[in-house]
């Protein structure tokens, strides 16, 4: 300081070039192993994928590997089992979000209210989240299944099923399977993270809304909702571009079938690139998809700023 | 408006109990404020009245009508909390109508009851804010004003002013004060600040450990502490207290431990009593010679501005005197003091008044 302070009258001296260039670069040296990190784990194989999109991609013709320009797409246009996977997607990311979404809020306003073994009840919610998708989709196939499964008999003995068959060999019925897995897999991450949003509401609102005369459905309402609302606009903007990329459990439990019932198009692709092993035309489908989720995630997100910029 | 009876209340957590059989009858219109240090049980004795916790033991009546089991929406009532508790995601004017909206009241009903509020608290620029958007001095008149327009039947308030600066806390004390001339309203009030009970209240109810020390005016209290806990609590600086033994004899006598002794005309007690004396600071003499004088060493000297406390001592025992004479600001070694008789309290072991 007392150094700087004696200068202070004198013009300001011009550092040398070689000072000057390390101070100008220094800030891209800091950041520059992160970004070469990002770079080469997110971007390149990104940009390697749309390539493919575009070129004649197939694992068993060596001959393959030319560009082909829009040829997936014109071909993806004319695709009715892409269609129809859409629709499905449309289907099972809707049904799934929604239900896992309103178990997931029952199961937070149950947990937020004090009871005896709050602690060890909030844990066992958790679990079914740290069972691996495969082995949940195994063991939902089994339990759908009448010949080691429980679920058809007791479906049967209450009257909802005819007869006690598997759900996934029927084509009305088989997309079922999935989604009820889903939604098991599913609800713990909404409860945990709406109970994390309800545990932040402070206590003394509730006191004030019921001393200014506010039923339990009314401080629902009016209190836990608003503050609830930011949450579950992320949570579910999340969740519904997770599933609708989530093919696990059905190529575990259904493989898609039967008759293409259960198929989803994060499913297609993976048959169009690992069964049919036509890499170019699989990555054309998954540029579409990814076209399709951003323009979702787009909108999502402005309604979230739109709910928190009323505040 | 309406009086508030509570009977022979009662409140435990679990074996734990927090109130021991509180009695109060307050009256309709009154301003009654409860005190004491924090966990003493006077907030949990505004939430039961409330309806916010509930009643273990006892009775407490609003208007003659048994509320015990009453939800908090059935008792009339009205509450400003510490925090405010305003709905951030609420505009000021929203705030303050959630109440009358639960209601289905009139809409244009509404309007005119929010704005004579908001004219009465000076609200009007802010009806479309958010709290968030608010001093905090704003967010407690709106939290007022969110009690006004309801006209319960009485106001609780649970320590408003304590997350106030002290400025703004002096200035809203005087508002409460005004405000409850204007609308005549029965309030009871909790603080853990003496001098918030001592100007707001018609009367203070001291509790200590779950248990009403003293009920009575201010002057009441600071006049005539029914025991040590209120004698020590009431008042700041607060009052001086020195252990001793009582005298009888021709001339009476408290004798301190140290030896000193001061003359006095005591309530009749019985000889060699043990007795704690006590004198407020203000009413400590700086002056004097005779048998009844003492030599004090000065301690310390802290100028308040509005006067000076001096911090003396008597043998062990130190105690304070305050005074507005300045030429105390330059006082040291050893100075005479008295303590007039008619300003003695004395308590005795168990440490009630006598």
């Amino acid at each position: 300081m007392a150094y700087a302070a004696r200068h202070e009258g004198l013009p300001a001296i011009r550092p040398p070039l070689m000072k000057r260039i390390a101070d100008a670069s220094a800030p891209y040296l800091y950041t520059a192993p992160a970004l070469i990190l990002i770079v080469t784990v997110m971007l390149v194989p990104l940009v390697l994928g749309i390539s493919y999109a575009f070129r004649d991609i197939q694992l068993l013709n060596p001959f393959s590997g030319g560009f082909v320009g829009l040829d997936h797409f014109r071909a993806l246009a004319q695709d009715q089992a892409f269609f129809r996977s859409l629709r499905n997607t449309l289907w099972w990311t809707g049904a799934s979000v929604f239900l896992q979404f309103a178990f997931g809020l029952i199961l937070a306003l149950l947990l937020d209210k004090p009871f005896h073994g709050r602690a060890v009840a909030q844990a066992l919610v958790f679990l079914p989240w740290a069972v691996p998708s495969f082995l949940a989709g195994l063991n939902w196939a089994w339990l759908f299944n009448p010949v080691v499964g429980p679920l058809p008999h007791w479906l049967f003995a209450m009257g909802i099923m005819s007869q006690p068959t598997n759900i996934l060999s029927d084509p009305q019925l088989a997309m079922w399977g999935p989604i009820v897995a889903n939604i098991w897999w599913g609800i713990p991450f909404f409860a945990i993270t709406l109970l994390a949003a309800l545990q932040a509401i402070p206590r003394d609102l509730y006191e004030a809304a019921s001393i200014d005369g506010a039923g339990p459905l009314q401080r629902f309402l009016s209190i836990t909702l608003p503050f609830l609302a930011p949450t579950i606009a992320i949570t579910i903007l999340l969740r519904t571009v997770w599933i609708s990329n989530f093919a696990d459990l059905i190529i575990v439990m259904t493989n898609g079938g039967p008759a293409d019932r259960t198929q989803i198009v994060a499913s297609y692709i993976f048959t169009q690139a690992f069964k049919r092993l036509d890499f170019g035309y699989a990555s054309a489908i998954a540029l579409v998809l990814l076209a399709l989720l951003l323009a979702y995630s787009l909108l999502i997100v402005i309604l979230r700023q739109w709910l928190l910029s009323k505040d | 408006m309406a009086s508030i009876d509570i009977a022979n209340i009662k409140k435990s957590y679990g074996t734990h109990p927090v109130l021991h059989d509180v009695d109060l009858k307050i009256s309709d219109g009154e301003f009654v404020v409860l005190v004491g240090p924090s966990g003493c049980g006077k907030s949990t004795l505004l939430r039961m009245i409330a309806g916010l916790e509930s009643v273990t033991g006892g009775e407490i009546r609003i208007a003659g009508r048994r509320v015990n089991d009453l939800a908090p929406k059935d008792r009339d009532i009205a509450m400003v909390f510490q925090s405010y508790a305003l709905y951030p995601h609420m505009s000021v004017a929203k705030n303050m109508s959630y109440s009358l909206r639960l209601r289905k009241t009139a809409k244009d009903r509404i309007a005119t009851v929010v704005a004579g509020a908001a004219a009465k608290l000076g609200l009007d620029p802010l009806l479309e804010r958010r709290p968030r958007a608010l001093s905090g001095g704003q967010r407690q008149r709106v939290a007022m004003g969110r009690a006004i327009v309801r006209q319960p039947k009485a106001f609780l308030f649970d320590e408003p002013l304590s997350n106030l600066d002290a400025r703004l806390r002096e200035q809203m004390r005087a508002e409460i004060k005004k405000l409850h001339k204007d609308l005549g309203a029965t309030s009871i009030y909790v603080t853990h600040d003496q001098i918030e009970a001592m100007t707001l209240a018609d009367r203070i109810v001291a509790m200590n450990g779950g248990v009403v020390q003293q009920v009575g005016s201010p002057l009441d209290l600071y006049d005539r502490p029914a025991n040590l806990f209120v004698a020590g609590f009431i008042g700041s600086p607060g009052m001086n207290f020195f252990e001793g033994n009582y005298q009888a004899g021709e001339v009476q006598r408290f004798e301190m431990e140290d030896g000193n002794s001061i003359p006095l005309d005591a309530p009749p007690l019985s000889n060699n009593a043990r007795v704690t004396l006590g004198i407020r600071p203000e009413h400590v003499v700086l002056a004097g010679h005779g048998p009844e004088t003492l030599l004090a060493t000065v301690d310390l000297v802290e100028p308040t501005g509005f006067g000076i406390i001096l911090h003396l001592s008597l043998g062990g025992a130190s105690f304070k005197a305050f005074t507005n004479d300045r030429s105390f600001l330059t006082a040291s070694g050893t100075i005479p003091v008295r303590f007039p008789a008619h300003y003695l309290h004395f308590f005795d072991a168990e440490g009630r008044r006598v």
